[in-house]
């Protein structure tokens, strides 16, 4: 995105309040300034001298969840998630981020990601079907990777592993570093050439957003005309219904909800696949939470959970308790960053926290071929 | 440190004590923020890159009671309040002025009861109108209220400026919906409405709350009666060649005792530019469109009979799409850069009155306007959006794609045309408000709307808020 563009996004959103209700952190903070219409008028103000990045004022931009929801919201469809990105890398230019954030930053040029101090691992092989399996999904909930190469299997693709341990390059972008995010995209797209794919799979909607939006957008590089961009729920979704899918129905349990994952609303109609597969497997409906579906709150798992941890703290617990009011006792999830946060706090509601993919596996059946 | 200082740390930290330190802002990008509304007059100048007057504290109670103890910081200072919901008003409604405490309602957002039997829903003011909908869409249920500011607004700034809705014409206005409110008064007392508006109890003063914009007290709480979701919405276009027969259609509509829930119906200037810009629909008249709702076959009913006064009075019916597109995208016309927008100069000079005046007083703001300021290529349209049993609310703006790039000037110029209007629909006995209120904007009419009846209400503000701490400089009020 040319700041440009940025510029005119931020002064069409700057009196805009009309996606105010859907945004998380306005939401949970209550404050004008960290809604969208705040963001957008920070940063022009700043274009028209009326405001300066002081400390507080970049404590403010780097409150934005970088979640999409006030963009999927907007019926001009305005860029505001990637105009605030921009915003943070011409802060960043002029060496006023927060330095946790620039710390952070240092880390993924290191290591390309923001977890663990440990390499990339190399493409496994060649294949039609790739999945990129990023840094959250190894490193943070590792039982999930394992249980959706399962769930693959059994439905027969045995998918060849691409940026094992790398982050997409949604941090830093969306944190005003746009070059790292560049050169892990550039990463990954040489792994997923590397594997001959014509598919690339993702284990969750942030990463199908990434390859599929955000590396044109932000970051001007093209996905591959030739590869389809699918996600592994939507995938064994349509072997279920194919019948290519075996699924046993669980005994019952107690009261269970799905949680949308962060950036559910930038991926239309995602949300009914996970919700196939468990209306597969459980016994009863599950209960549906407030912010559900393409209204989704992320769980705090975002860039936020850098940026501002205190705030992406207060959306954990939202999360949690939008679960208790639903009279959930088990919460569902497939993404590994969303489950990650929640399971740190759960046990203070009583509540489980369960990965999708491991309870899907959980009831296999059998596997039938393509 | 100086005095002014010490006094600024001194009601600072008595804030804090009420509301804790993490719900007490003094920061300057909020403060920036928090210094506009949707009003043209301060986005326009912060557009010019004109710094505004800001609050001097942005605090977030949680309760009538910590708003209570407010009052009484703000009392023994003798400094202003500001109540802000969602900070959508257009009238400068909660533009803080001349500083003071801006009290923010909505960390206020709990719904506190939903009752299914008598259909009503209490909850705290500061609940995001579109949120509280979907929390009674959940249970079939809705607030008829269907403001185009539902996302935006508040439930406590539905009923400070006495608010209409898009569905209006059937449901009635945001204050029709109120059952009873709790409300803390400047002193600080917190009171309590009668449970049910319609009694003989004594004169119906809870009405004093509505439309007072905050200068009378916050509302903190409010029970609002509700409806089912209806069964079905039928929905569908009539087109005119003549205003006046359209006109005309809606007041028999109304008064032969059809419910429509919506009658919206767009001079040829805005079916022009507005419907075609955002609806895409390229009409050339005046372009209606008319809702039923409820039992299906009773709003199919209406539907025919209400077509049938239009096509008598020369309607022709355009069928069910262009109705329905207008309901699918009516909001779409408030995103940017649908919207109007900066640096353009615009105003919704919107009135209401009585069937007989209605025309006349439509083209009497026109020629005003238009014939005032010809050297600005100034733009008049107009639709009609909100009707009564007795009379119809006239949206009508005026736009100037140029207007002068000084401030001060385009201030100004602003204030000329709004006086041309204004003076119009005065003279031709309309309200110079339906719906979005008074704020800061028309305060100087209040006196000539009211005429004797204007000390009073002078002498009522004084006795309600002797120190004049709240939202000082609105409704006519002073400062
Ligand atoms: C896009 C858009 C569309 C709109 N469409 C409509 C519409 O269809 N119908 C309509 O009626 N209006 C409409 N408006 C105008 C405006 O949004 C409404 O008047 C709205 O109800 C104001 O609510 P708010 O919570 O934003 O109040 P604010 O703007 O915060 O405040 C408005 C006034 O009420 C006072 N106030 C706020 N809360 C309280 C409280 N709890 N107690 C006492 N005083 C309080 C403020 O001090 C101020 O004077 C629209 C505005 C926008 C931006
Ligand atoms: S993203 Fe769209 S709806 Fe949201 S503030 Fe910007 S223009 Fe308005
Ligand atoms: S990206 Fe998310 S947090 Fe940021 S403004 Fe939009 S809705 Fe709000």
């Amino acid at each position: 995105m040319s700041l440009d563009n940025a510029v005119l996004t931020t002064d069409n959103c700057r009196y805009c309040l009309m996606c105010r209700h859907v945004c998380p952190v306005g939401h949970v903070t209550r404050l004008e300034t960290l809604t969208p219409h705040g963001w957008g008028l920070l940063i022009s103000s700043v274009q028209r001298g009326l405001a300066t990045w002081t400390d507080s004022a970049v404590d403010k931009l780097y409150s934005c969840a970088d979640c999409g929801t006030c963009q999927s919201h907007c019926v001009t469809d305005q860029p505001l998630p990637a105009a605030i990105a921009e915003a943070r890398a011409d802060v960043a230019a002029a060496g006023l981020a927060p330095a946790h954030v620039v710390a952070l930053n240092q880390t993924i040029e290191r290591w390309g990601n923001p977890y663990r101090e440990q390499e990339p691992e190399a493409v496994s092989g060649t294949g039609d079907v790739a999945l990129f399996v990023g840094d959250e999904a190894l490193y943070l909930w590792p039982d999930g990777l394992q249980a959706a190469l399962s769930l693959l299997r059994a439905a027969g693709i045995d998918p060849v592993l691409i940026g094992a341990g790398r982050n997409s390059g949604y941090i830093p972008s969306s944190l005003g570093f746009p070059e790292t995010a560049r050169r892990l995209a550039a990463a990954n797209l040489a792994d997923l050439q590397a594997s001959q794919a014509t598919m690339l799979l993702t284990l969750n909607p942030g990463d199908a957003y990434v390859f599929g939006t955000l590396y044109s957008e932000r970051l001007g590089i093209d996905f591959p005309a030739n590869v389809e961009l699918k996600e592994v729920t939507a995938l064994l979704a349509e072997r279920l219904a194919a019948g290519d899918l075996k699924l046993r129905r669980g005994a019952g349990g107690p009261p269970y909800a799905y949680i949308d994952p962060a950036h559910t609303s930038r991926m239309a109609g995602r949300d009914a696949a996970p919700r196939q597969l468990l209306a597969a497997v459980m016994p009863a409906p599950g209960r549906e939470l407030f912010w559900r579906r393409e209204r989704t709150h992320p769980a705090g798992s975002t860039s936020l959970r850098f940026a501002n941890p205190m705030i992406a703290e207060h959306l954990t617990y939202a999360r949690l308790g939008d679960a208790r009011a639903a009279g959930a006792q088990v919460l569902i999830c497939e993404d590994a960053g969303t489950l990650n946060v929640l399971a740190s706090l759960a046990p203070r509601f009583g509540l489980t926290i369960q990965g999708l993919y491991e309870l899907l596996a959980e009831q296999l059946e059998g596997t039938q071929g393509n | 440190m100086n005095r002014f200082q010490f006094r600024t740390e001194m009601i600072r930290s008595e804030l804090e004590d009420i509301v804790g330190q993490h719900f007490v802002s003094v920061d300057e990008s909020d403060k920036l923020v928090y210094s506009t509304d949707w009003s043209w007059m301060p986005q326009m100048w912060l557009d010019r890159g004109q710094p505004l007057p800001t609050p001097d504290y942005i605090v977030h109670p949680e309760s009538a009671e910590q708003i209570a103890e407010i009052m009484d910081i703000a009392n023994k200072y003798r400094i202003p309040v500001v109540p802000w919901g969602g900070g959508s008003g257009t009238q400068g409604g909660a533009l803080p002025l001349f500083g003071g405490i801006l009290v923010d309602t909505k960390r206020m957002d709990k719904i506190i009861e939903i009752d299914e039997v008598s259909l009503k829903v209490t909850a705290q003011a500061g609940i995001n109108g579109e949120q509280l909908e979907w929390a009674l869409h959940e249970k079939g249920l809705m607030l008829p209220h269907y403001a185009a500011a539902s996302r935006c607004a508040t439930l406590g700034g539905y009923l400070a400026p006495r608010g209409t809705g898009t569905i209006s014409t059937k449901y009635g206005k945001a204050e029709d919906m109120v059952l009873n409110m709790q409300v803390v008064l400047p002193t600080g007392e917190i009171i309590r409405t009668a449970p049910v508006p319609q009694h003989a109890a004594g004169p119906d003063w809870p009405r004093l709350f509505l439309g007072a914009e905050g200068t009378f007290g916050i509302i903190t709480e409010a029970t609002m009666q509700l409806d089912y979701l209806p069964e079905a919405r039928l929905l569908r276009a009539v087109l005119f060649d003549d205003l006046s027969k359209a006109l005309e259609a809606g007041r028999r509509i109304m008064t032969r005792r059809l419910h429509p829930f919506v009658i919206r119906l767009y001079d040829p200037e805005s079916t022009r530019s507005q419907v075609k810009k955002v609806l895409g629909l390229d009409y050339e008249g005046a372009y209606m469109v008319m809702g039923f709702d409820g039992d299906p076959d009773i709003a199919a009913l209406e539907e025919q009979k209400a077509l049938a006064i239009c096509t008598e009075l020369g309607g022709q019916d355009v069928g069910r799409e262009p109705g329905e597109t207008w309901w699918e995208h009516r909001y779409d016309f408030y995103y940017p850069p649908l919207s109007l927008h900066l640096p353009w100069m615009y105003g919704t000079t919107e009135t209401v009155t009585t069937y007989d005046k209605i025309e006349p007083l439509y083209w009497a703001v026109k020629r005003a306007v238009e014939e005032g300021f010809p050297q600005w290529n100034i733009r008049f349209i107009a639709h009609f959006s909100h009707w009564f049993h007795w009379g119809v609310m006239c949206y009508s703006r005026f736009i100037i794609e140029e207007p002068p790039a000084d401030a001060q000037e385009a201030l100004q110029l602003h204030n000329r045309v709004w006086q041309a209007a204004m003076q119009a629909v005065i003279d031709n006995g309309g309200m110079i408000n339906e719906h979005h209120g008074i704020g800061v904007k028309l305060g100087r009419y209040m006196r000539q709307q009211y005429g004797d009846a204007w000390p009073f209400m002078l002498r009522l503000k004084k006795m309600i808020d002797p120190n004049g701490i709240m939202n000082p400089g609105k409704v006519g009020f002073g400062f």
